[in-house]
């Protein structure tokens, strides 16, 4: 009825059970396998073209060919060297970076496939919607997503921490302390395991917000040709309204091709954040000046992410 | 927190009825059962949990290892490059450090050598000088003495000529014979007046 081709605009956000009649998938699961497929081809292909070569061929051995191997290894180098490793420190980021970079990759090919309109392609092709969308839109894949960086935060905390470091970083590191301080741990207790769930939610909820946003204001937009049409525009009036539309829907487009890789970072990064957050302090005493500025950042930045 | 959570829920179930029944009418055209999301919604998350399992577990085995190796081995290629480089400079300037003190050396050395052979030539000039100068000087006064004694010869024999010859002269004007004695004196009185008179 709004767009052109697709049935709804939103059909970017929402997600629709048994797609062509298939039972137990929606449009974002069969979505979900599809760029995963894709994604994992293009990365073992990445990987290839990026590891050294044979000694046969002298230094052209170390060169990565092709640009999107290319593009993952420049990437993979500069969250390592300019965000992760200030903010976990090297032991941590040779711990963690396989599976920070598997979830900025993840997201960022989940979050570009939904800039692509294959429902509507499939709509033009007189097919039923078997797959399209972006799965990111979905509460359910961000919390997903989000659960299993809750357990990677916690477990790196108790693996660090152990039992009582936890417990005490729980306290906010008021105990052991004086006993008039126990009404106040307790309220900070309080917080802080609220904290420790509240932080992955929030790294749920704020993908998927932008995503539903991003792409539902590129719905709307989209739409404005066919509701004139609706009311009864003119002819003129329909053309003008859509290419109003249509020049705004192309800003918004590269808007959101820079909110997929926004979002993508932000997610990953925030769980690195989380991670340094539950590492042990004094180790961050002990280390340089110019590392305990990092660390006071890292806080910052999840401060500002809040 | 939690009410912002469920609004959002809330949103999602809206949005996903909302547009479900203009879904619902576009599979039914299709002929196909496309359905609205109610309960389901767990079903992409469940999806999500899986194939990110299967990414990472994927990625974690053939791609990370590969490109974390890709970047060190390159990584310590640019450093032991950048090493070699620099101890090359080093090496390079050391060469060039000795070169030029061999230089300065060698250029130190054949100044030294130039003066000391100038100074031995001028040696060997002077001596060749000196010695000559002396065979000169030795040469004249041998000639000097050559030529004073033939000199004397000369006149000695010129005296005795003379005397013979006046004595002869002599004993005609005066006719009369003399004797060897006479003659032998007279000779030596000549020669005795002639030898004073070369010293005078």
């Amino acid at each position: 009825m709004f767009s052109l081709a697709s049935s709804s605009p939103t059909d970017h956000v929402v997600d629709l059970l048994n797609p062509g009649g298939i039972p137990l998938l929606t449009t974002h699961t069969i979505t979900l396998i599809v760029v995963t497929a894709v994604f994992l081809a293009a990365m073992i292909y990445a990987a290839r073209r990026i590891a050294t070569g044979p000694e046969s061929e002298g230094n052209e051995r170390y060169i990565t060919r092709g640009r999107f191997p290319q593009m993952v290894e420049a990437i993979s180098i500069y969250l390592r060297d300019e965000m992760l490793t200030p903010v976990l420190g090297e032991k941590a980021t040779r711990q963690y970076l396989p599976y920070l970079l598997t979830l900025f990759f993840f997201i960022l090919f989940i979050n570009v496939f939904g800039l692509v309109p294959l429902a509507d392609i499939q709509h033009l092709l007189g097919l039923p919607t078997y797959f399209g969308g972006t799965p990111t839109a979905s509460i359910t894949v961000t919390g997903a997503l989000a659960i299993i960086s809750f357990f990677v935060i916690q477990i790196h905390g108790f693996r660090e921490l152990g039992w009582k470091g936890f417990l005490q970083h729980l306290t906010g590191g008021l105990m052991p302390g004086p006993i008039a301080l126990l009404p106040i741990v307790v309220i900070v207790f309080v917080v802080e395991v609220a904290g420790l769930f509240i932080k992955p939610a929030a790294l749920a909820i704020r993908l998927f917000a932008n995503m539903v946003a991003g792409h539902t204001l590129m719905a709307v937009l989209i739409g404005f040709g066919a509701m004139v049409a609706k009311q009864g525009g003119g002819t003129g009036s329909i053309v003008g309204i859509s290419l109003l539309s249509g020049v705004a829907a192309i800003a918004i487009t590269f808007l959101e091709l820079f909110v997929a890789f926004l979002q993508a970072f932000i997610f990953m990064f925030l769980t690195a954040v989380f991670i340094s957050l539950m590492s042990h302090h004094d180790e961050h005493e002990h280390e340089a000046e110019g590392h305990e500025h990092e660390s006071h950042s890292a806080k910052g930045a999840a401060q500002h992410a809040h | 927190m939690l009410k912002l959570i469920l609004a959002v829920f809330a949103f999602q179930d809206h949005a996903t009825g909302g547009v479900g029944e203009t879904a619902e009418h576009g599979a039914a055209a299709h002929g196909t059962h496309a359905q609205v999301l109610d309960t389901a919604n767990w079903l992409p998350g469940v999806t999500a949990l899986i194939v990110f399992a299967i990414a990472f577990a994927v990625l974690g085995i053939f791609v990370w290892p590969k490109i974390a190796k890709a970047l060190d081995e390159r990584e310590n290629k640019i450093r032991r490059e950048i090493e070699a480089a620099e101890l090359a400079q080093e090496q390079a300037k050391a060469a060039l450090a000795d070169y030029q003190r061999s230089l300065a050396n060698a250029r130190d050395e054949a100044n030294k050598m130039i003066a000391q052979a100038k100074s031995d030539a001028k040696a060997v000039a002077e001596e060749l000088r000196s010695r000559n100068q002396a065979e000169l000087i030795e040469m004249k006064q041998r000639a000097t003495r050559e030529i004073e004694s033939a000199k004397r010869a000369a006149i000695s024999e010129i005296h005795q000529e003379a005397t013979g010859l006046a004595v002869s002269i002599a004993g005609k004007i005066l006719e009369r014979e003399i004797t060897p004695k006479d003659q032998k004196r007279l000779i030596d009185d000549s020669l005795h007046e002639m030898a004073e008179a070369g010293k005078e």
